[in-house]
């Protein structure tokens, strides 16, 4: 049978149970085609077949026969497509591992749109019709907006003017020839499967893989404690061997009743996940950093508090409720459990060299952190791990540190003596790859007479499965002000998979319940919200954040009271507060090579955009344009660079390159002494008498020092002052059908100076995509008898697509940071964590409804509304 | 292909693409149509003369899935497809459609379940929106060797064992519809939580004609709620003879009383009668809906 892709006349195989996918991928190695769901959903798969956009993931290769198939690879002719230079100049992806899809459709539907429109915009409509099957987990999505209507306006025909688009790797991004760990398939490479427990609580007797090579995952305990956790892996010389070699496996368990219920799960009666002190201290852990003390009584652990003249609070509480205090407001908030599912998979391809080194190419957010965990686990020297990522399709927490892949696919690249590859199924990505944990939060917050903040006290259960962890709560010690207040956080834990941080960990469930009840208080205040939190918010950076927002027509001129119809347009606002973070032993190495000044640090790109940090720094200190800088990142070989993790990257990178930069001039001025030195650019002479040259950039200390004055044990450092975002949202409610759509947003951020404003624009925008998809779609959901995981595909969990996504404008105010090195600090976890409680303040604006529990399902606001 | 790679269905399978008969749109002599199985729902959705002869079908076509599943997807795949109920998927659970002798989504989660009991134990709503507008037309399924069958005889809701009544190996040909009614308006319309690209917490397929502004005949049918589509006679009885801004609210205010809801589908009996509300009155307006 005989196909032709991208103009070359191809024979395919005649199987039809291989898919369309893994033939032009594994077949053809043309891995700019990805699959992220393989239920063809993602998009992520695209292909045209004569001309028109199809998913080939749920396509046998048999249906290939006589057509014409056009991969990423062949978008535009052998020529970049103008969708393609428009996604680049439009910064239309953050990992891009979902860009070649979303390309593949948007070039076909651009060149269908312009024969038949002539060279006109489209609609946000049409656009989103057209890209309905598409999904970008960062997302990205008014930048594709921005791409797509300018491509079909034919803003991006001429080639050559095109100028440096704002992220440093979008051209390998936008062509398909960025390469993840997914796509890397090393000849003889081995595949692994993990296989993994059936039920809930149980004694592992025995397990028998019969002669494939293993490697065993379970603990000393021999036990298992949610339905998904690893067992062990196997390994065979293709993918379809190793599955059929992990069907093989017979696992002889010995059941133990479990606890998988949250609600029931504190009883006296409820089996314990932990029952000895040996277990309780090696629980598994949701936290980023440690886990505070607290006591265990059965299932529930805690309370871990915080506060500030807690037992006052508690009193003026009490008398508040005893006398019916109108000021006092009341809630109980839920939160599901939310999970990270990057478009690309966890995935790892180990291999060991002939003098014993390990080489890791990972999906992973922390490069550096996971070889010296590699390292120490395996007793190598430092130096003998290797651990490359050159793109790393989103991360959003779920990739941090020497995972169950990484130690899999190593452990079996030793047994095989072959290279092995490691990639989770979406399943596995959906169920055991972590996820936020879900919280129920208790609020008693109450205004004074004079209308301050009096008294708050909140109870939060945290509900991460087998994981602990939780501070919700007391992350409430950082806002509004001194007032009293009682923090107290408890775990709740259950025979159910763990959790991870995720963007922002606690802050997304305590701002759900805290963001609304604070909104509660002005309402019966009769006060403007952000006139309330004006008064009851100590934090200057964030004050003008507030008089930008007061001052916004959307807030000015919205209609007070009660809307009425089936339609119902409301404007809700939230604020948000975030840690400062830094990794002081950051460096950037720059080499002069070519005449080319090559950075060069390890730092894993998740979408954030470092390498635009480091290549902007570097052009705008040496005046060099775009050309003459190239940056090197995703290995552990090179200068020491901080994890994607905890908003840490750019506050530390950044300065690190700057530094760097200025050391390159300093021997720029010793080489051409008796020249200038000055603050013009680098020119030919200059880079030519720097030929070879190389130099380190470190991370100075900032004025005034750390909050920590020693680093923490992931590498971090807490600095010097907050982080702080405001979020106004305009939603319509359809009162008969139950949907809540944003229409617009605006994003207030003060984080300091951005250093690549485009990127950070849009990492600003992807928070509040996730933030709807939090506030709207997103739960995953659990059987209740068994705790199996049942939304374990992407069209069963629902992240946002495009057409969800309202228009957004961030607004930076940058002041309030000229204490620390470079003036900027990090974005990716304030501009998310409040979006879901504007929503929700929205909704009460739109409805007179408050919504207490996420996601705020159309049976649930029916419910609300009082729909009969 | 993803149950295939789930082993949630067995090899070997056939690949219909070759048999050029099986696929495109016939027009017969009294004017109505045909249309092979393998007909994409793109090609449905994108058909002009089926526009105009059968909207609510392609008004139903062009809704459902995305445009890269639409291109590849078949209307006999579409009647066929199994149901998306979550245990039915995952491999960790037995149910009714598995051999096993209960189902596990009545006692655990079933908030997308079924909302009208047809004497199922099975809770997994019917998946076919294609076939939920071909019943609202009366269309009949040919299937090979066999005479052709009303669509809705394809199915049995009391039947928890499977999603459709043919055996394996059986073969659909093609669709026949009726003769177009003239002056036909319509409309599609699903109930989701995202604005696209979601299956639908229920669905809605309405054909009216009209004269002189009142309701001549009326075809209501609905979807996700109930083991095959339904029909709603009650309410197409209501809308006969109807007229003026109130009809829809009026011819709908049975529905709920039809629903027979599961502990946690009770939302869908008032939100499938606003669905076919919104639907028909789409497809009331003066221009008419789809």
């Amino acid at each position: 049978m005989g196909t032709t892709v991208n103009g070359t006349p191809t024979q395919i195989g005649a199987d039809p149970a291989t898919t369309a996918a893994e033939f032009v991928r594994d077949g053809l190695g043309l891995t700019g085609t990805k699959t992220a769901c393989n239920a063809g959903v993602c998009g992520s798969c695209t292909l045209l077949l004569d001309g028109t956009p199809a998913a080939s993931c749920l396509l046998p290769v048999t249906a290939l026969e006589g057509r014409a198939v056009t991969t990423v690879e062949g978008v535009g002719d052998g020529a970049e497509h103008p969708v393609q230079r428009a996604f680049a100049a439009h910064d239309a992806m953050q990992c891009g591992y979902c860009t070649p899809g979303f390309v593949v459709e948007a070039a076909a539907f651009v060149d269908r749109h312009r024969a038949e429109h002539g060279d006109t915009a489209p609609t946000r409509d049409e656009i989103a019709d057209a890209l309905a099957g598409h999904l970008c987990r960062c997302g990205a999505y008014p930048g594709i907006y921005a791409a797509v209507a300018a491509a079909c306006a034919g803003e991006h025909d001429d080639d050559a003017a095109a100028s440096a688009p704002p992220r440093a790797e979008a051209a390998e991004k936008v062509s398909g020839r960025a390469r993840y760990t997914t796509d890397v398939r090393p000849e003889g490479c081995w595949e692994a499967v993990i296989v993994r427990s059936t039920r809930a609580h149980a004694q592992v007797q025995s397990v028998d893989a019969g002669g494939a090579p293993q490697v065993d995952l379970l603990g000393a305990d021999r036990t298992v404690r949610y339905v998904g956790q690893p067992l062990l892996a196997v390994a065979a010389p293709t993918a379809a061997k190793a599955r059929a070699a992990a069907e093989q496996v017979r696992v002889d368990y010995r059941d133990l009743p479990a606890a998988v219920d949250p609600a029931t799960t504190h009883r006296p009666e409820a089996p314990v996940v932990y029952p000895t002190r040996a277990e309780r201290g090696a629980a598994l852990t949701h936290a980023e950093g440690g886990v505070p003390p607290a006591r265990w009584r059965g299932n529930v652990r805690g309370p871990f508090s915080l506060g500030w003249r807690g037992a006052t609070a508690v009193k003026r509480i009490g008398d508040a409720a005893r006398r019916g205090d109108p000021r006092l407001v009341t809630g109980a908030f839920q939160t599901p459990a939310q999970v990270h599912t990057p478009l690309e998979p966890h995935a790892c391809v180990a291999r060991w060299d002939d003098s014993g080194g390990l080489h890791l190419h990972a999906s992973t957010q922390s490069v550096m952190a996971l070889a010296e965990a590699a390292a120490k686990h395996w007793d190598l020297p430092r130096e003998r791990v290797h651990v490359t990522a050159e793109h790393v399709g989103g991360g959003f927490g779920a990739k941090a540190g020497l995972r169950v892949e990484n130690i899999a696919a190593a452990e079996l690249a030793r047994a095989t003596g072959a290279p092995v590859r490691l990639v989770f199924h979406r399943a596995a990505e959906l169920t055991d790859a972590g996820h936020r944990p879900g919280a129920r939060i208790e609020v008693n917050l109450l205004a004074g007479p004079g209308g301050d903040l009096a008294a708050l006290t909140m109870d939060a259960y945290s509900d991460g499965g087998a994981s602990i962890g939780g501070t919700v709560a007391v992350m409430g010690r950082l806002v509004y002000g001194h007032a009293p207040r009682r923090l107290r956080d408890f775990d709740v834990v259950t025979h159910r998979p763990p959790g991870a941080p995720f963007r922002g960990p606690n802050g997304a469930q305590l701002l759900w319940a805290l963001e609304q009840s604070v909104d509660d208080a002005a309402h019966r205040l009769g006060e403007d919200p952000i006139a309330l939190r004006r008064r009851w918010d100590g934090n200057r950076k964030r004050h003008a954040l507030y008089d930008w927002a007061a001052a916004l027509p959307v807030w000015r001129e919205r209609s007070k009271g009660a809307a009425s119809g089936r339609f119902r347009r409301g404007v809700g606002m939230a604020a948000a507060n975030w840690l400062y973070l830094l990794d002081r032993s950051t460096a950037v190495d720059l080499v002069v090579e070519d005449g080319t000044v090559v950075a060069e640090t390890g730092v894993q790109d998740i979408g954030t955009g470092a390498r635009s940090v480091v290549a902007d720094v570097v052009r705008g200190e040496l005046g060099l344009p775009a050309e003459r800088v190239a940056v090197r990142t995703g290995s552990s070989d090179l200068a020491y660079a901080p994890a994607s993790t905890g908003s840490r990257t750019t506050a530390s990178l950044g300065p690190a390159a700057r530094d760097a930069a200025a050391k390159l001039r300093e021997e720029a001025s010793r080489r051409a002494e008796g020249a200038p030195g000055g603050s013009g650019g680098l020119d030919a002479a200059a880079l030519a008498a720097l030929e070879g040259v190389r130099v380190r950039g470190g991370r100075r200390r900032d004025r005034r020092g750390y909050v920590t004055p020693f680093s923490l044990s992931d590498g971090g450092t807490v600095g010097r002052g907050f982080t702080g975002a405001v979020h106004v949202m305009e939603v319509e409610v359809d009162t008969l059908l139950g949907t809540v759509r944003p229409t617009r947003c605006w994003a207030g951020i003060s984080a300091g100076r951005m250093y690549a404003e485009r990127p950070a624009r849009n990492q600003c925008e992807g928070g509040v995509v996730q933030g709807i998809g939090y506030a709207l779609y997103e739960q995953r959901r659990d059987d209740p008898l068994t705790g199996a995981v049942l939304t374990a595909n992407l069209e069963d969990y629902r992240i946002p697509g495009i057409g969800d996504t309202p228009e957004i404008t961030v607004h930076f105010h940058e002041k309030g940071w000229e204490h620390v090195t470079g003036g900027g600090v990090g974005i990716g976890e304030v501009s998310t964590i409040g979006v879901a409680a504007a929503v929700g303040n929205a909704v009460f604006d739109a409805t007179g409804w408050r919504p207490h529990d996420l996601p705020i399902r159309p049976d649930r606001l029916l419910e609300g509304i009082g729909a009969k | 292909m993803a149950r295939l790679s789930e082993g949630l269905a067995a090899a070997p399978f056939t690949d219909l693409h070759r048999v050029r008969e099986l696929r495109g749109v016939e027009w017969r002599a009294d004017g109505s149509a045909r249309i092979g199985s393998t007909t994409t729902v793109a090609e449905i959705a994108a058909d002009a003369r089926l526009r105009s002869a059968y909207p609510a079908l392609t008004a139903t076509a062009g809704a459902l899935a995305t445009p890269q599943i639409r291109a590849v997807a078949t209307l006999g795949g579409n009647l066929l497809q199994r149901n998306r109920c979550p245990y039915y998927r995952s491999a960790a659970f037995d149910c009714l459609q598995k051999g096993g002798d209960s189902c596990p989504a009545r006692a655990g989660d079933h908030l997308h379940g079924t909302a009208v009991d047809q004497g199922a134990d099975c809770v997994a709503p019917h998946p076919s929106s294609l076939a939920v507008a071909l019943l609202a037309y009366g269309a009949d399924v040919e299937v090979e060797g066999a005479g052709p069958r009303p669509v809705g005889d394809l199915y049995d809701g009391s039947d928890s064992t499977r999603d459709h009544v043919l055996e394996a190996g059986a073969l659909v040909t093609g669709v026949a519809l009726p003769v177009p009614a003239a002056g036909e308006s319509a409309a599609y319309r699903r109930a989701t939580s995202r604005s696209r690209a979601e299956w639908p917490l229920v669905e809605a397929v309405v054909r009216v004609v009209r004269t002189g502004g009142a309701v001549t005949e009326a075809a209501v049918a609905a979807g996700a709620v109930a083991r095959t589509p339904l029909r709603l006679p009650e309410v197409e009885r209501a809308l006969v003879g109807a007229s003026g801004p109130d009809a829809a609210a009026a011819a709908v205010a049975p529905v709920p009383a039809l629903c027979s809801p599961l502990p946690q589908t009770g939302y869908k009996a008032v939100l499938l009668r606003d669905t076919v509300r919104d639907a028909l009155e789409r497809a009331l307006e003066p221009q008419g809906g789809a």
